[in-house]
């Protein structure tokens, strides 16, 4: 049993996207699948989904043709998918979205109460024991909605599992247990899985194969045995030199920018710390450690139930983003499609929308040059792929379009005092987050204070001169200078474990049942 | 090589010149329709293609204009007024009933105000309190309308002369209704072309979240945009009351919500909003205007008109779902 791509071609307007894609799973064995940003990989997999229609090629799943099948088809043919965007129901409760459209049944009404039981096992077998199957998903954070929606996929049981970067918002515990749940399920059952990440670490933990796209066109396919890391790299962008990125050189100096002071925000909190301008304060906790919470109280977006916030000595309690916005407090928020990006509209005006009517751009007339100027210079920056102005926001692949939501924010003469970033490297290629950091290094040495959220360890040792961990909502610890991931990893566990233990906080421990029945 | 690198290059181009022939036949559809129906009208009934009859038609549309403008922009900032048909007869009413004690400048003024002042009431329920658009503004649609016939129970009628010159007079040869009109799309269209608020409006209805998050004034902007629909719904009243020279609290302005959101829909503002033009939207009630115009010229009876026009909005409808699904 295999899936098979022959000589698939798919252009939008008179750009051609792929140019001829050859591609072959085997049934239990896992392909990750790489490329740069832009390089076609989503348009691909949509392609198999029947999300959307190839211009030429064929796609056959053991055997029976894909082409011109609709998403229910492929599903019904042993093909799931899990998109880079979600696709998830905020009104519906967890299990009802995990259930959605293949009802438990019971005399012929839906039997709620088995869903929720078979919710709760699916979701323990990912290794997540948070999330209540009873909790409406507008509820969730970013990467729990990611575990309700593999869990969705493999409810299915499918042959063949596809994964647009599943893990680009997860944090570490949660990417392991994805890893092992996809190992588990190409062990037994024997599916075949498409892996499609921009974390080349996790590459050797869980693929077989390695397959890099670029140009349209598939450069190699490779035992995973035979490529390292640098190999992947080079191949992926081999403009990317391997410089090895450093924590910029420069000494945060001066008084506190801001000063949080027993913040408490829903769930969250009391947190205690301080950051000076150009200091970068990195956020680290595992799924649903109040990164985003905190995040959302500084920026206005989320009342603070206690405690004190000081902007440059004053206390301040921001209604709003707009009056954060005011005092030099900008966001960039984790979810993109929900939360950031204007999908009709134009790229220039997707990065300028923030700054329309106020400094540094005009404030009575608009100037397009002007306008057309700043794109320019942000996509130059941050390797905007295509560099059109005029392409609307959804048009871009995921990683560009982040590019451009983090560039908002590098507008120049914005007079921004703190930058509030939440996972704002998610989907970007390894090329790209290079030249994002630098970005950011440059933000510091003007004297920005930034507040980085992150699942990634690796990361904020790139990036923060100290990092604030969070478990479960409280404050674990607030290291300086930090250089060990292990060790925040490590904390961020523990944390977690002992919040467990907490009587309040506990669980029922989930049984230990098989996950495909 | 060379062969299958020119196939290719061939077969792109194809593609490119497919697309743009089928963007292009999307746009050009609204204006195609309006010169196929021109030239039909004017088969039918050569009156039609006359000078005249298009000031004619520019006349009777020109109330409708100046309620859709403010409209679509509120349209396309994803929220809606369903009351403004309601808003125009309690200014009409207002308004004729205060000719005599306050002379016409306050009479003016006084209506204008009433008109702003019913849209900053849907304004601070929808936008700042929160309350959905389409059951606020039913609500007020129904209320505002008994208001008006509680007001004046009675058609009032004989307005001053003065009032009554804005109905009939030309200024450079074009009546003052169809300036008026005139005015207010020069203006809907500049300020979203050229100010920074026209991208603003539109994130409102693109992304609600987002236009929050990154410090866009979103109740502002909300209230703002109802205020200035029910001041231009005053300005239409008042056009409307001078042409006819009375104002009917129980008939003046039924179903202009209608008239509106048809003529809107068809200008291409989906009914989520989100995205639009002012142009187009022009180009939208001109069509509604014409249809009419030129079915009464053929002597077509009034409700084969309406028949007429629920199917060239269904039509219209149409031609955006392909254009969906085409991407
Ligand atoms: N509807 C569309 N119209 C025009 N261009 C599009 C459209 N969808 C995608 N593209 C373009 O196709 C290219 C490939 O996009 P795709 O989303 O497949 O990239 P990707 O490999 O998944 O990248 P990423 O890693 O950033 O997610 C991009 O340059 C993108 O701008
Ligand atoms: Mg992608």
């Amino acid at each position: 049993m295999r899936l098979e791509v022959k000589d698939l071609r798919k252009s939008y307007g008179s750009v051609a996207v792929l140019k001829g894609v050859d591609l072959q799973v085997e049934a239990g064995k896992v392909l990750a699948f790489l490329g740069a940003n832009g390089a076609g990989k989503s348009t691909l997999l949509n392609c198999i989904s029947g999300a959307q229609d190839a211009d030429k090629g064929d796609i056959l799943a053991g055997g029976a043709s894909l082409r011109d099948a609709t998403p229910r088809q492929v599903q019904n043919l042993g093909v799931a998918i899990i998109y880079q965007h979600f696709q998830v129901f905020e009104g519906l409760t967890v299990a009802e979205n995990i259930f959605l459209g293949h009802e438990i049944k019971r005399g012929g009404r839906v039997d709620r109460r088995a869903q929720n039981g078979k919710a709760r096992e699916l979701l323990a077998r990912l290794g997540v024991s948070g999330i209540n199957p009873r909790a409406e998903l507008g509820t969730l954070g970013v990467g729990e909605r990611k575990v309700v929606e593999i869990a969705r996929a493999l409810r299915l049981k499918p042959r063949f599992l596809i994964l647009d970067e599943p893990t680009a918002s997860l944090s570490d515990k949660e990417a392991k247990a994805l890893h092992a749940v996809i190992r588990q399920a190409v062990a037994k059952d024997g599916i075949g899985v498409i892996y499609v990440t921009h974390f080349l670490d996790e590459i050797h933990k869980v693929a077989d194969q390695v397959t890099i796209l670029r140009d349209g066109r598939i450069l190699w396919t490779r035992p995973v045995e035979e490529v390292t890391i640098a190999d992947m790299t080079d191949a992926i962008s081999p403009d990317a030199l391997l410089k090895g990125i450093e924590r910029p050189g420069f000494t945060p100096s001066g008084p506190a920018v801001l000063k949080m002071d027993g913040l408490s925000t829903g769930f969250v909190g009391p947190v205690s710390a301080e950051l000076r301008a150009g200091e970068v304060l990195g956020i680290y906790g595992l799924m649903g450690a109040g990164r985003t919470e905190l995040l959302e109280c500084l920026s206005g977006a989320a009342p603070k139930s206690s405690g004190r916030i000081e902007l440059d000595g004053q206390d301040v309690s921001f209604a709003a983003p707009r009056e954060a916005l005011s005092q030099g407090v900008a966001l960039v928020a984790s979810d993109r499609k929900e939360q950031s990006l204007f999908a009709s509209f134009a790229a220039v005006e997707n990065l300028l929308v923030p700054h329309f009517g106020r400094s540094p751009m005009p404030r009575l007339l608009r100037d397009f040059r002007r306008e057309g100027r700043e794109f320019e210079r942000a996509a130059r920056r941050l390797n905007i792929q295509p560099p059109n102005p005029r392409l609307q926001g959804q048009r871009f692949s995921g990683g560009n379009a982040q590019k451009i939501m983090v560039g908002r924010w590098l507008v120049e003469g914005t007079g921004l005092k703190l930058l509030l970033l939440d996972e704002p490297t998610q989907g970007v290629d390894i090329g790209a987050r290079h030249e994002l950091y630098e970005a950011l290094a440059d933000v510091k040495r003007k004297g920005t204070a930034v507040a980085v959220a992150s699942s990634d360890a690796t990361e904020i040792c790139l990036l923060a001169d100290k990092v604030l961990v969070l478990g479960r909502g409280r404050q674990v610890a607030l290291i300086d200078n930090p250089q060990d991931e292990e060790m925040l990893i490590e904390l961020a566990h523990r944390a977690e474990h002992s919040a467990q233990q907490d009587p309040a906080a506990a669980e029922p421990e989930a049984k230990e049942m098989e996950l495909t029945q | 090589m060379t062969d299958t690198g020119l196939t290719r290059a061939a077969a792109a181009a194809d593609e490119k010149a497919e697309r743009d022939w089928f963007e292009i036949a999307v746009a050009a559809a609204l204006p195609a329709a309006i010169a196929l129906l021109a030239l039909f009208f004017y088969v039918k009934a050569p009156v039609f293609m006359t000078a005249n009859n298009w000031i004619a038609i520019s006349v009777q549309v020109s109330a409708l204009m100046t309620i859709s403008i403010p409209f679509a922009m509120l349209l396309m900032a994803g929220k809606i007024d369903l009351s403004v048909g309601s808003t125009l007869a309690l200014c009409g009413v207002v308004a004729g009933l205060s000719f005599e004690p306050l002379g016409i400048t306050g009479a003016v003024l006084l209506t204008l105000a009433v008109g702003t002042g019913a849209g900053l009431i849907n304004g601070v329920l929808v936008s700042s309190i929160g309350m959905s658009p389409i059951i606020v503004t039913l609500g007020t649609l129904t209320l505002i309308r008994g208001l008006a016939q509680w007001l004046a129970p009675n058609p009032i009628f004989g307005f001053p002369e003065e009032f009554l010159v804005i109905g009939y007079e030309r200024i450079f040869g074009l009546p003052v209704l169809t300036w008026i009109m005139l005015a207010v799309i020069a203006l809907g269209a500049a300020v979203m072309a050229l100010l920074p608020i026209g991208p603003q409006i539109v994130a409102l209805g693109v992304n609600r979240r987002a236009a929050f998050l990154v410090g866009l004034r979103v109740k502002a902007i909300g209230v703002g945009l109802y205020a200035a629909t029910g001041f231009f719904v005053a300005v239409a009243a008042l056009m409307s009351i001078s042409r006819i020279n009375s104002a009917p609290a129980g008939t003046l302005g039924i179903g202009v919500e209608l008239s509106v959101l048809t003529a809107v829909l068809l200008g291409g503002i989906p009914f989520t909003g989100g995205k639009g033009s002012v142009l187009r939207v022009v180009l939208g009630v001109w069509l509604l205007g014409m249809l009419s115009n030129g079915l009464i010229l053929m002597n077509v009876p009034t409700e084969l008109s309406l028949m007429t026009t629920g199917i060239v909005l269904v039509v219209a409808a149409g031609l955006d779902v392909l254009r969906a699904r085409r991407g």
